[in-house]
């Protein structure tokens, strides 16, 4: 069967923070940028972003997340360099450095110069007796179901872990109209920001640290779920179950870089906790130890939003550049770049990352 | 302990206390920021510059007290929602706290809400004085809330009590708790009130349904007689007629 390929300068693989800021300083920079998404707008998972963003204000800290999408998409559509495919996958990474992408049931060929692989994360789930039952989802899923499509789950919610998704969507899920019944999270300490928590808090949700979720049960769907206390092992302590009457069940326990793509492409991983997972190896551009194949994004390493901005930038930048695009501002840009990108990472809550980094980023 | 549950300790909020003859002087920002994280929109927003330069954003935020007039403009641009303005001279029994709500309904100037802790806890009830809530605020709005003097470093929360699902008057849908409001706390103490304030037996049932019920909550928190209790006047018609109908029109579809 014969087959078509176009080639293409810079690919952008996704859609999201990361990829639309990577699209948006590549085309600046000169260059022509594809942009594929398989969703049917841009924007990834900001857009169920209700909250206002931390960081720094001259990089729209205080929006809300969604408004950075609407933002964000409306600069991407407009640059005349930009163009923008929605409901497109990209299915395959093959010999060549050719993509494949399916987009509304048709099948096309991709072959860029340069690609940046800014595809994002999954959620995880947890193992426990039962939790195959109607009514528990990610956090993640609630999110997009509550904030995007204006669907409550149900009326009383358990949510398993306590870091920024699992508290940030608790609050979110409160300001729809749910009852939070509580936060469980098996780590003696919250792993979100204080003030995240304490604004849960304040609003009457009992966070349990040291506490995991030992079942859910029900007959057709969940109609209850048991909770209990971690000792210092982290092994439960049996007799200290509480039993909580909910209807859906709340899973915030972490995200895995999706790096299918990466691998597929031959890029060097290392499995680094720190960073969620199996991540590219790549140098300080974010280039991967496959020449002319970046990473930008939670794909790279799982992140807050606003660095995934900051490095989706710097891929773009350092891709044009490679192509022999914006050579005369391409050091005061990058530079620029970086300080906000380091001023993120360099506080106390960037330790974990830091140390994620030193082992994922190499001289090439 | 703000890491293990969410709440901070005394020891955490003495830290963040604005000094005594500050407060003593008005209203005055206090930041329940506790963590170092990547974060400086409150440093912009003040349009005092009391809350002071970043040259870090992973600094925690300082305030110069002496620039601060309590105006709360900083509240609404916290992602944390950790500001909030207290004011102690709002009077003899009051204080004023200002602090920042992102959820619907908005409660009404004027309104009982219960006052929360940091644990969430209901600990008085309290009034709002205001709600601001502009454009520009991007739907976080900030209340005014008058609580008791003592409960000025303890309320950071609000909740709106529910509108409770016993209906007095089924007509203009009136509940208990609403008709316990008035009684209670806005000091009303007859049906003719109750009717102009709220409608109840001005709707279909012209008061057959609402009106004893009404007359019986005044005996129960007032002790007034039903027979000492002056009934709204009744005016024709006792159904509802269609006007066409009173009028000679000629239709007789009136609906009962």
């Amino acid at each position: 069967m014969k087959r078509e390929v176009r080639f293409a300068e810079i690919a952008v693989v996704g859609g999201g923070p990361a990829g639309l800021c990577a699209a948006l300083e590549a085309a600046r920079a000169g260059a022509r940028v594809v942009l594929l998404d398989r969703q049917d707008h841009l924007g990834g998972q900001l857009i169920k972003q209700t909250h206002r963003f931390f960081g720094s204000k001259s990089h729209r800290a205080s929006q809300r997340g969604f408004k950075i999408a609407e933002a964000l998409t409306r600069e991407v559509a407009s640059h005349p360099a930009v163009e923008v495919h929605t409901g497109a996958t990209v299915f395959g990474f093959y010999e060549d450095g050719v993509l494949g992408v399916e987009q509304k049931g048709r099948v096309f060929y991709l072959k860029p110069a340069r690609v940046i692989v800014a595809t994002g994360a999954a959620e995880r789930t947890l193992a426990f007796p039962n939790n195959d039952l109607p009514g528990i989802y990610g956090a993640g899923a609630v999110q997009t179901l509550v904030n995007v499509y204006g669907i409550l789950p149900g009326r009383r919610v358990l949510m398993v872990g306590a870091g920024n998704i699992g508290v940030i969507v608790s609050y979110q899920l409160l300001q729809a109209g749910m009852e939070v019944a509580a936060i469980v999270e098996a780590a003696p300490v919250i792993g979100a920001y204080w003030v995240h928590a304490a604004k849960v808090r304040r609003a009457g949700v009992p966070i349990y640290t040291s506490h995991t979720i030992k079942e859910a049960y029900g007959k057709r769907e969940v109609e209850g779920a048991v909770i209990w206390q971690l000792d210092g092992d982290g092994k439960p302590i049996p007799g200290t179950e509480k039993d909580l009457a909910v209807d859906t069940i709340c899973l915030s326990v972490g995200l895995s870089p999706l790096i299918e793509l990466l691998a597929q492409a031959g890029c060097r991983l290392a499995y680094v906790p720190e960073l969620g997972g199996h991540v590219p190896l790549r140098d300080e551009n974010l280039q991967t130890t496959v020449p002319g194949v970046y990473v930008a994004g939670d794909a790279a390493g799982v992140e807050e939003a606003s660095a995934a901005m900051m490095e989706g930038a710097l891929a773009g930048l350092h891709a044009a550049y490679s192509l022999g695009y914006g050579q005369q501002d391409y050091e005061a840009r990058r530079a620029a770049i970086r300080e906000q990108l380091e001023a993120l990472r360099s506080g106390p809550v960037g330790e974990k990352i830091r140390r994620g980094l030193s082992k994922a980023i190499i001289q090439l | 302990m703000l890491p293990v549950d969410g709440i901070p300790t005394p020891e955490d909020i003495m830290a963040k206390m604005p000094p005594p003859e500050r407060l003593a002087r008005g209203p005055v920002v206090m930041v329940e920021c506790f963590q170092q994280i990547p974060c400086d929109p409150c440093t912009h927003a003040c349009p005092r510059q009391a809350i002071l330069p970043m040259k870090d954003i992973n600094e925690i935020p300082r305030v110069d007290y002496e620039k601060c007039n309590g105006c709360g403009q900083c509240i609404s641009v916290c992602p944390g929602l950790a500001l909030f303005v207290v004011d102690l001279t709002y009077s003899e029994e009051e204080a004023l706290v200002k602090l920042p709500y992102e959820f619907l309904p908005l409660p009404a100037e004027g309104q009982v809400v219960a006052g929360l802790n940091r644990a969430g806890e209901e600990v008085c009830p309290a009034r709002v004085v205001k709600v601001v809530a502009t454009e520009k605020m991007d739907k976080t709005a900030v209340i005014w809330l008058a609580v008791p003097k003592n409960m000025a470093m303890e309320v950071r929360h609000l909740k709106v009590k529910p509108r409770g699902t016993t209906v007095i008057c089924r007509c203009e849908d009136v509940t208990l708790e609403e008709i316990e409001h008035l009684i209670k706390v806005e000091g009303v103490r007859t049906l003719e009130e109750i009717k102009r304030l709220k409608r109840c037996g001005m709707g279909p049932c012209q008061g057959r349904t609402c009106l004893p019920l009404i007359a019986r909550e005044i005996y129960r928190l007032c002790g007034t007689e039903p027979d000492s209790l002056a009934w709204p006047t009744y005016r024709p018609p006792v159904i509802p007629l269609k006007l066409g109908v009173l009028a000679g029109g000629g239709s007789d579809d009136a609906q009962a």
